[in-house]
This record gives C-alpha cells, structure tokens and sequence, in this order.
C-alpha cells in the first residue's frame, strides 16, 4: 500500500472509477466526489488528476481549494475540457478524431510534441497522442507549450505560476484507460503517476467484479 | 395522435451532454442537474434518462426515489455503465477480457418489435473500427428480455417489464440519443444510433407518474 496518493476528482462517471479501481491504480489514486469534496480531502493527498468528464461548474465552485493546493507546491492535471470559471485559459470543442490511425496513420492530428517533458520522455508518437477533445486558445502568458496540433492550436500546456505545477491537457488518458479500448495507455499513465507522486505503477489493469454493482 | 412523452434528463454537467437530446412533437425534455443535495422530483414524467456518461454515486442516493417511480408506472432508460446498485434486478460489469476488435452486436430476442427500426450492423464500427459502442455487460434481472448481446453472448441491451410495474431499457454503456456527442461521426453508426433511440421511444407509456 502506497503512503502517497493520487486524489481523481470524481464525478460518478464509471471510467473514472474503473481507472481508479483496477488493480494496477487502486492502491495510488483515491476517488474525491466533486459534491462533497471540502478542504479535508484535499489535505488527505499528494496530487490531484481532474480528468475529462468532469463537472466543471462544481469544480469552479471549489476554485479556492485547487489553488491552495497548488499553492502548497503540489501537482494537479487536467485532462480533457476546463473551464475559464477557474482556469485562466480558453477551451474550445472541435470534433474528435479518434480515427486517423486507421484512415491515416502517417499523418497525426497533432505535429509537436515537447519529448523533454518527463511524462512525454520516453514515450513514442503513437504513445504521446491517440486523440484530443478541443483545443486551447488562450493560455495564460506564463505557460510553457507541450503539444500542438498540426494547425498550431494548443492541446498540452504546463505553467509553475501558482506554486506546484499545474499541467493541463485536452488528451484524455485517465477516461480512456478507464474504458480500457486503447491498449497503449499504460505508458502514458504510468509515466502520469510517476510524475504526480514519484511512484512507477506496476501489474495488470485488473478489474474486479466485486467492484461493480456496489453500494457506496 | 398521443400526448408528448414529458423525460427528465440526468445531468452532471459533462461536455457534449446539453446537445444529445432535442424535443420535438412527441418528446418534452427537462433536466435534473446533480448537486450536493441532489434529490429531483420524478412526479409528473413518463421517463427518466441516465445518459452516457452519468454520475452513478447520486443515483445510488436516489435509487429509492427511482424504484418509486418505476412502481408507479414509470420508464426508465440508462444508456450508462451503473457501477453503484440502483437499478433494480440488473448489474453492470466493466470488462476488459475480451478485445474490443472481435465485438460484434447481435439480435437476440425481439418480442417489442424494434427489428427493422434500426439497422444493428452498423452499430459494429465507427469508421471501422469496432466495439465503439459499448462497454462491459449486463447481469440481467430474471424474466427480462435480452435484445442485444455481444460476440460472446453476454446481454449489452436489456428490456425489463417484470421486475418492476414500470418498463426498464438498458444498454452495457452503449449511448443512445438523437445526436451522438464525441463517441462517433460516422454517418451510418450515428444513424443507428439514433434510430435505436427512437425505437427505445416508442415503447414508453405515456402516463404521468406520481410519486
């Protein structure tokens, strides 16, 4: 059993709890409602993963308890869509295409990546990008870019500005590894977790079925 | 002509949501948005919809108000992965055992009629490439029909009108709805989609339910 924790701040979607709860994960991310989270929780862990199909209007109700977070020194990722009520960024929906690989798998949707980040060391192309949900059209000025897309838009970003460090993406790892149909994720992943608490995760994505039909 | 079907819609607030379900003639939609003290008042509506991509912890806080209703009468569709217990008789498990390339859907028992409302092969792939549709299985309760199953005979869509006085559909997290949001573009998957919700449509007893 991991000391150190990974809060997912949850919002009652199942492919945010399978992540959490397969076996490989469970011992390192602790599922944080969004509707009772308070100050409390937020002490109870190391870093914080907000993943897509979040409610971002309850988050933006919570904005103070994510910056103090920050403020503390600690690591948050944001994955899939935000908000400008408590990020100061620009988020804009474009259509997936979360099938280039088959119609065109020497052209990726996305044309730069910053390979010298640390989750992004050691990660092929393919492992790197799978699909985005929307871009970034305004990122605050203190921010580093880590991904574009062949038209210049923003997909990854990361800036220090608040105390920790804040990276946010329009990838969405945690939802999709949850849904387990992407079979490369473990890279990306593992390397997420690594850089959020400093411990590589290791075995199977197991999922137990005494997790499922669950009272809570 | 019947009255419209008046629907609450499920909502946590997630992206793509608020465009996948538009009223017209036959349907009335409002929505029940999932807060702290969440608690939506289901008196009044013909169907509740637990859309893809739901917040299974505040159903479980209202799954006595959900068993109400369908004792009254009412439909409920869950297009969801439910991973809490507040569906009556029926369980959903995520799975990953199988590889989502071999998925393929396939009638099995249709006694409501709703082959040749929709065209099941073109739920197969989404820009070919397949098992886009759905995720894990259904457990389904006792004397409840299995309409869809996968590749390996496991249920993934499930019509109940025994467990409770009220009608059930479920899908294994497959989305159905007039508009598919992120999961899919392809023209015919999406029409299928769609039609299989229309389908799903006409099965609703219009009657207003009081809890």
């Amino acid at each position: 059993m991991s000391s150190k924790k990974i809060g997912l701040i949850f919002n009652g979607v199942w492919s945010q709890y399978a992540f959490a709860k397969a076996t490989k994960y469970r011992d390192l991310y602790k599922l944080l409602y969004i509707h009772d989270l308070d100050a409390a929780q937020m002490d109870s862990v190391d870093a914080l993963a907000i993943p897509f199909q979040s409610n971002h209007r309850a988050i933006a109700q919570r904005r103070d308890l994510l910056y103090d977070f920050l403020a503390q020194g600690k690591r948050v990722f944001v994955e899939g869509d935000s908000s400008a009520q408590w990020l100061d960024a620009t988020w804009e929906d474009r259509p997936v295409n979360n099938f280039w690989w088959v119609k065109d798998p020497h052209n990726s949707p996305v044309s730069a990546t910053d390979h010298s980040h640390p989750i992004y060391n050691g990660l092929t192309p393919r492992h790197a990008f799978w699909h985005y949900h929307g871009i970034y059209t305004r990122v605050p000025e203190h921010a580093e870019i880590i991904q574009k897309n062949v038209d210049g838009d923003v997909v990854t970003w990361q800036t220090n500005h608040f105390g920790g460090t804040l990276l946010v993406t329009t990838l969405d790892p945690i939802i999709e590894h949850g849904v387990q149909q992407i079979t490369h994720l473990n890279h990306y992943c593992d390397r997420l977790t690594e850089w959020l608490i400093g411990i590589r995760p290791e075995g199977k994505f197991e999922i137990l079925k005494t997790d499922y039909g669950v009272a809570i | 002509m019947q009255p419209p079907i008046h629907a609450l819609i499920i909502s946590n607030g997630i992206e793509g949501l608020a465009s996948l379900y538009q009223p017209n003639a036959d349907i009335h939609y409002d929505w029940a948005e999932v807060g702290p003290h969440f608690d939506p008042d289901l008196s009044g509506y013909d169907l509740l919809i637990v859309p893809n991509g739901t917040d299974h912890v505040a159903m479980y806080r209202i799954r006595d108000r959900v068993r109400a209703f369908l004792d009254a009468g009412g439909t409920l569709f869950c297009f969801d992965g439910w991973f809490t217990d507040w569906v009556p008789g029926h369980r959903w498990l995520m799975d990953n055992t199988q590889k989502s390339m071999e998925v393929r859907y396939k009638i099995k028992d249709d006694p409501y009629g709703l082959v040749g409302q929709f065209r099941a092969e073109d739920l197969n792939f989404s820009h070919g490439i397949s098992g886009w549709w759905s995720c894990g299985y259904i457990e389904p309760a006792a004397q409840s029909t299995v309409f869809l199953e996968d590749t390996w005979g496991r249920a993934l869509v499930v019509i109940d009108d025994s467990t409770t006085n009220g009608l059930m559909v479920l899908t294994a997290s497959a989305p159905a709805a007039d508009l598919s949001y992120a999961t899919t573009d392809d023209d015919a998957a999406d029409r299928a989609m769609a039609e299989l919700y229309r389908a799903f449509l006409r099965l609703v007893p219009r009657q207003k339910i009081t809890d």
